[in-house]
């Protein structure tokens, strides 16, 4: 077990690499150039030819990627930002925390309702309950984050007056933004543990269970349960990496200051050291969350558990 | 079961009543001194020679002094300059104000201003706006007097030294800065920089040690708040007390709100559609002309706009130093313009196409355009450039038609018709048209070099009514600025150049 985890990190080290060599290539040979875009319409073609020298931009693509990286592994440096000449790792690390904080909630809060939801849902398969939620569930993934984000932002900001329309600091300011962006994921949960629950109805073991004369709510717990979440775990890792994309439009909403919305102002401003460093620290991020739910899945089901022995 | 999903169900409840229990307070105590700002961009860097953003500049005009003030009015006063005389054709010399302290200290001097302008015309971003100082020109006589030459003579050397772009730096504290400059700056002016949390907000605080008039304010937080709705929204419920460029979507919310206030002031910005001169058939001055005439203006300015701002009659926006403000405008008239394609050779019209980058309000105008240019025959098609290429390849002359704005920040015809109409400046340098006329030419230089304010005034009036009737450009939009403000904030006046002073606010009842 420790011999795979210790290979499965390791792997990082190629992921990691590899995703900045496709972001440094696509944002340099995609349209646009730093520096026409930060000095604008009035520049003139020598100011454009001084800042791009300034910023080592005439250098060829491999001697800026080669210089790129041998800084960020060597020095453990992911360089200045071109616009404000910030560090780079700064910039990204004094917002981090907003974007893990406000995906970990958004998740948090789809599985504190989600799974719940997916579990009545599956007992009282097509009754009223089942109906109305699993509407619930299919406006929940149909409805974009920036729209519902408005919506509520204008019922309990503009019209109620109770919760703050933007910021990230105390627990009112979270509340709308986590509910927004976990909604989908919401949705997403509670219609797995919803149609896992129902296959894993249809076991033997659980007619065995049931003949026992155990009680419905032990069936479900100890019987069900345990074994329709294993799906539902991988269903919640991969929702945590389409969270922390979604904080993007989020951020920007609830003008949160978070990497994702760093990321998008960065990209419109040709901003590469940025957006270089920021999909480093997504991919990171996503890579160890995928490594952390091999983990949690092997723990779950003795079958995996048993292959690594 | 049955149990526990009551037990959720009142728990949710007792949350939600907790939450009305919780509302935000609303400060109200009554001697209110510090102002919040919601602005829609994170400045770049308050190093005013690293950026020419206006997010940045907003910022810095508050932590810096210019030699020379331009105010609401766009009147020229005295700044850290307190005097000023044309010693000959090309020198300028400015008496400093004595005893003005940096907030590090340190006692302004000559050679403050020598070390600023010299270290502005190294900069790549703000050479539109030093550009025709002579660097060694730049002298200090004595302590407090310095000599600023051109290389050209150039009237409008005042109105670019009250640009925040040359605001006065302090030489030691920029070079204790180094690369962080920009994060810490050091200025005269009535705020002293505090804090600058980096894409969320920017604190100043009152310099009490001014040499003008303290401000009222002990504090000045700008709030980074990107998306607009949010920023009207934190408007609405007191988030911040004064929110910039409200969106013309948003100009009936704010006005009907009675705890607020909604300020509208015609800006220096213009919006334009260029042709390629050099291309045909807009080489033909009928059919730039006939084109001018197909469309209505107003519907762009209703339709894009919801009627903030103004259909443009000329190049310059009606607050410019030297705006005509007597032109004629092509109003439609579908008939003339028939016949002047008939004339140029076009009965049934052409078919070309019209560029624009990817922003929301020119992709409106192109459609109108495209819409309306189809009633006289002319096919429009519509390309989306991304911004980048769209500069490069109109400053190279690859377009038929192309959409673009122009702010003239100095507010001096000079910068609003020289880079963008005179045939010397074709291409990156601003005139993207490719225009040229010998006879503008010789009224932009005279404009340019001579110092008699009424001889520019005329030279421009004459300049705007050739460009008007050679139409270079349809003629689209002149802006307005917005910003909304709660009805207890004093004394705050729009710049239409948009970094306004908020040295002069306060809060009243």
């Amino acid at each position: 077990m420790i011999k795979y985890i210790l290979r499965r990190v390791l792997l990082l080290i190629p992921v990691l690499i590899g995703v900045s060599f496709i972001v440094f290539s696509m944002m340099h040979f995609a349209p646009g150039d730093p520096a026409r875009t930060m000095l604008g319409e009035t520049a003139t073609q020598d100011q454009i030819d001084q800042l791009r020298d300034e910023l080592g931009l005439n250098d060829p693509f491999l001697i800026q990627y080669g210089r790129y990286i041998t800084n960020v592994v060597v020095n453990q440096d992911l360089g200045r930002s071109y616009v404000s000449k910030r560090p780079v790792a700064n910039e990204i690390l004094t917002r981090y925390p907003n974007t893990l904080k406000l995906a970990g909630l958004g998740i948090g809060l789809a599985m504190l309702i989600g799974i719940p939801v997916g579990i009545i849902s599956a007992t009282k398969q097509y009754s009223w309950l089942d109906n109305i939620t699993m509407f619930f569930a299919l406006v929940g993934v149909s409805m974009p984050v920036f729209w519902q984000g408005i919506l509520l932002i204008l019922l309990f900001s503009v019209t109620l007056r109770w919760l703050p329309s933007s910021g990230f600091d105390t627990w009112q300011q979270m509340i709308m933004p986590a509910f927004a962006l976990g909604t989908g994921s919401m949705a997403v949960i509670a219609r797995m543990t919803r149609s896992s629950m129902l296959e894993v109805y249809r076991q033997d073991y659980i007619r065995t269970a049931r003949s026992k004369g155990l009680g419905e709510w032990l069936v479900i717990n100890r019987h069900a349960l345990r074994n329709a979440l294993i799906p539902v775990v991988t269903v919640i890792g991969l929702q945590f990496g389409f969270l922390l994309g979604g904080a993007v439009l989020t951020e920007s909403i609830f003008s949160i200051n978070g990497v994702g919305r760093l990321m998008v102002e960065s990209i419109q401003r040709r901003d590469m050291m940025i957006v270089q460093g920021g999909v480093l620290v997504f991919a990171f991020t996503f890579s160890v969350i995928n490594l952390g739910v091999d983990i949690l899945y092997a723990f779950l089901d003795p079958r995996i558990r048993a292959q690594y022995k | 079961m049955k149990k526990k999903l009551l037990l959720l169900v009142s728990l949710l409840l007792a949350f939600t009543l907790a939450l009305s229990g919780c509302a935000p307070k609303q400060d109200d105590t009554p001697a209110k001194d510090k102002l919040i700002v919601g602005m829609g961009a994170d400045a770049a860097s308050l190093d005013p020679h690293a950026t020419n953003d206006q997010p940045s500049s907003r910022v810095a005009r508050q932590i810096y002094d210019t030699l020379i003030v331009q105010t609401e009015s766009l009147e020229l006063l005295p700044g850290l300059a307190v005097s000023w005389e044309q010693v000959d054709d090309l020198t300028f010399e400015f008496k400093l104000k004595e005893g003005v302290k940096f907030h590090n200290g340190e006692v302004l001097t000559a050679n403050d201003v020598v070390f600023t302008l010299k270290r502005a015309l190294q900069s790549a971003f703000i050479g539109h706006i030093v550009g025709a100082i002579d660097p060694e020109g730049i002298v200090a006589v004595d302590a407090n007097t310095v000599r600023i030459s051109t290389k050209q003579p150039f009237a409008p050397l005042l109105t670019h030294l009250a640009h925040p772009a040359t605001a006065i730096l302090n030489e030691k504290a920029v070079n204790e800065g180094g690369e962080d400059y920009g994060q810490k700056p050091v200025g005269t002016g009535p705020f002293k920089f505090v804090e600058w949390v980096s894409g969320d907000s920017i604190t100043l605080e009152r310099n009490d040690d001014y040499h003008g008039t303290a401000p009222a304010l002990k504090t000045v937080v700008f709030r980074i708040l990107t998306d607009n709705t949010t920023r009207t929204i934190e408007l609405e419920t007191g988030g911040v007390d004064i929110a910039y460029d409200i969106q013309p979507n948003d100009v009936s919310r704010v006005e009907s709100d009675p705890n607020l206030t909604l300020l509208r002031d015609a800006n220096l910005a213009t919006t334009y559609i260029g042709f390629n001169v050099e291309k045909e058939p807009f080489d033909d001055v009928r059919v730039r002309q006939a084109i001018n005439l197909a469309i209505d203006m107003e519907a762009v300015v209703n339709l894009v706009y919801r009627g903030v701002g103004a259909p443009a009659k000329g190049p310059l926006g009606p607050n410019v130093f030297g705006a005509n403000l007597d032109l004629e405008a092509y109003n439609k008239d579908i008939e003339a313009a028939k016949a002047l394609l008939a004339e140029a050779g076009f009965p049934d019209g052409f078919t070309t196409t019209l560029w624009t980058n990817e922003n929301q309000q020119r992709m409106d105008i192109a459609e109108i355009v495209q819409d309306q240019l189809a009633e006289v025959g002319i096919v429009v098609t519509i390309e989306i450039v991304e911004w980048t290429k769209y500069l490069a390849d109109t400053a190279a002359g690859e377009h038929d038609m192309f959409i673009l704005g122009w702010t003239t920040v100095t507010a001096d015809a000079d910068y609003g018709l020289y880079a963008l109409f005179h045939s010397s400046a074709k291409g990156t340098a601003g005139n993207r048209t490719f225009y040229g006329n010998d006879e503008v030419d010789r009224l932009l230089d005279l404009g340019r070099t001579t110092a008699d304010q009424n001889a520019r005034l005329a030279a421009y009036r004459e300049a705007q009514e050739i460009i008007r009737d050679d139409a270079p450009w349809i003629f689209t939009w002149t802006g307005e600025n917005l910003a909304g403000t709660h009805k207890s904030v004093r004394g705050f006046v729009q710049h239409p150049a948009g970094h306004h002073r908020l040295a002069t606010v306060s809060f009243g009842e």
